[in-house]
């Protein structure tokens, strides 16, 4: 039997990565509430965001006089720049509870307040005038975007569109070419820790891969490659029956903070190992609106230990080697899809950036901190790799703008229901500059059969622990096709 | 039992409210009038609070208050509601608005109301 010494020169370094965090604008603590209401958030909103198409309308339609809401004049050919507002008569409102006759919601909540009689109407500080014609869709906007229109208000008054402007894609920053080998980043949502359905072993293999226990030396040498770990919201579920308002009893007591003593255990494992991000999510111990604030340390304090463990605000943006990501725990995702439609959502994600704003319904149907000087949800430049955790399935695309940038996006799927994990891996091919790859590994975890809606995987690895098989794919996705 | 106390200082006190004494030795013809129900009282009439002998009717409105509340009225740099003066005149200015910078020395100064106009009204 060989010695089990350890052998010095055959460890496994982890590689390491640059940090950057740049949450300093999504935190609240300076802000003092001084009674304000929303009208204050929206004018910033507003202001950034006409600036700016102000100076894209030249080139769009450089004929067009710019005029306000209240300049309109009937016939004239003008463009307009606004935020919308989509008129829903779906949408529940506080009124429907005192209004005396039947209204048009029903009994049963819909999961998507959208109706065909919805209009758009622009509105800025003037005024505001409805919109009508085919050439804007209401079912693709929200309340909240802002846009310049062209187009002319006819004699019924309402302003007949002929085209739109979006803010189009920020400008980027050039991708850094890195030489070496690749650096993985594994990003995860959805834990749902103290759910009656998550199976706690689950994600205890996902942390045994990460940290390297898993596998003999080439699973560790992938695992080696990780250097950062993103936990992107709901990481627990405290029972719902708990929370009603009523004095708990010394044995609740205790149920109330099991779920996050547990996580607390796991994520000192991952902690140990390498750095961390935690971010809150609709589920988690933090704030209601956006921008959620960060979990409280002390409700970790195994992991808070280590200072590798940083637990972040949602939405959350950091840079790991110039790298910039930007992304949040679904809520503004999840918001988007109940108030507008899409073909998929990697579709609603693209919108976002394209009017670039994180959380247009934000504060009309989305939870947010009335912010006054600013609205610290528009998004001023690209981020090279965009997520959005809690979905339903794991989607990936690869997002081209006009000016070159090019945008990773990625649907996080929930963890408790998909056993499904996503690594993100960077890898410049220096050879070739136009092979810039970002590729995506997907790293399943269920015990049953490989899904088949993935194409072109490959199948890497086997592993075989305590009778419960790990299937490792490889999605290469590269990041010029 | 009830007190022997006067009733009279059960019920609050009047104020002694000296009239101020017409100018001019001409009787002024409009009289304020005199109902039965009223009995002496001026309630269609309050008489103005008198402080230092002259009618105090301005309530801390000053010219340099007149250009305060136009700042609070302009459009341009946004709801006033909410905010106030002085963060309001320097999130126009971070947003390139441009807004007077008289408003911000006299918001600086400390002699004037800090709050906008709606402040407590709304």
């Amino acid at each position: 039997m060989e010695s089990m010494d350890i052998d010095p020169e055959n460890h496994l370094q982890r590689k390491q990565s640059l940090y950057n965090s740049m949450d300093e604008k999504f935190e609240i603590q300076k802000e003092m509430y001084r009674g304000q209401q929303y009208s204050q958030i929206y004018f910033a909103r507003l202001h950034m965001m006409r600036t700016l198409l102000y100076s894209l309308v030249p080139n769009w339609k450089p004929h067009l006089p710019v005029c306000t809401v209240l300049g309109l004049e009937e016939g004239k050919e003008c463009i307009i720049v606004g935020t919308l507002y989509k008129q829903m008569k779906l949408k529940p409102s506080i009124l429907d509870e005192y209004s005396k006759e039947r209204s048009a919601t029903p009994l049963v909540k819909p999961h998507n307040f959208m109706h065909p009689d919805d209009h758009l109407v622009l509105e800025d500080e003037s005024g505001r005038v409805k919109l009508g014609g085919t050439m804007i869709t209401p079912s693709v906007f929200v309340t909240g975007v802002v846009v310049a229109l062209h187009g002319k208000e006819t004699s019924a008054g309402y302003f007949l569109v002929q085209d739109v402007l979006d803010a189009g894609l920020p400008p980027q920053t050039e991708l850094p070419l890195i030489s070496g080998e690749d650096k993985y980043v594994v990003f995860v949502s959805g834990l749902s820790i103290g759910s009656s359905t998550c199976n706690p072993l689950q994600f205890q293999l996902l942390v045994d891969h990460i940290t390297g226990h898993l596998g003999d030396e080439e699973e560790q040498g992938i695992a080696a490659k990780i250097v950062h770990v993103v936990i992107a919201g709901n990481s627990v579920e405290i029972p719902h029956g708990l929370l009603n308002g009523q004095n708990l009893a010394s044995k609740d007591q205790s149920r109330l903070s099991e779920p996050i003593k547990e996580l607390d255990i796991l994520l000192t494992q991952v902690a140990a190992g390498l750095p961390l991000d935690i971010m809150p999510g609709p589920n988690d111990p933090a704030n209601f609106a956006l921008p959620q604030q960060p979990l409280n340390r002390c409700l970790f304090p195994g992991s808070s230990a280590y200072n590798t463990f940083r637990s972040c605000s949602n939405p959350h943006s950091f840079e790991l080697d110039n790298i910039s990501f930007l992304g949040t725990s679904g809520q503004n995702i999840d918001d988007l899809e109940k108030y507008s439609e899409a073909k998929d959502k990697l579709a609603f994600m693209e919108r976002t950036l394209r009017w670039r704003h994180l959380a247009p319904t934000a504060p009309n149907t989305l939870g947010c901190y009335p912010f006054t000087d600013r609205d610290p949800f528009l998004i001023e430049s690209c981020p090279h790799v965009y997520f959005a955790g809690n979905q339903e399935k794991y989607e990936t695309r690869l997002l081209k703008g006009s000016e070159g940038q090019l945008v990773r996006l990625i649907c996080i799927p929930k963890f408790c229901e998909t056993g499904v994990a996503v690594v993100v891996s960077s890898c410049i091919f220096s050879a070739c500059s136009k092979f810039l790859g970002l590729r995506t590994v997907l790293v399943n975890l269920k015990m049953k059969t490989p899904p088949t809606e993935l194409q072109n995987r490959d199948l890497a690895h086997v592993y075989m622990h305590a009778h419960m098989c790990v299937y490792v794919y490889m999605c290469v996705c590269p990041y010029s096709s | 039992m009830a007190s022997s106390g006067s009733v009279k200082g059960f019920f609050r006190q009047r104020k002694n409210i000296t009239k101020p004494k017409p100018k001019s030795s001409s009787s002024s013809s409009k009289k304020s009038p005199h109902h039965p129900a009223t009995f002496g009282a001026d309630v269609a009439q309050p008489a103005a609070l008198i402080s230092h002998g002259s009618p105090d009717l301005k309530d801390g409105y000053d010219e340099h208050e007149d250009v305060l509340r136009q700042f609070d009225m302009n459009m341009a740099y946004g709801p006033c509601l909410g905010m106030s003066r002085l963060a309001r005149w320097e999130r126009a200015h971070s947003l390139g608005l441009d807004p007077p910078k008289d408003v911000e020395g006299l918001l600086r100064s400390g002699k004037v109301r800090l709050d906008c106009l709606w402040d407590g009204r709304v």
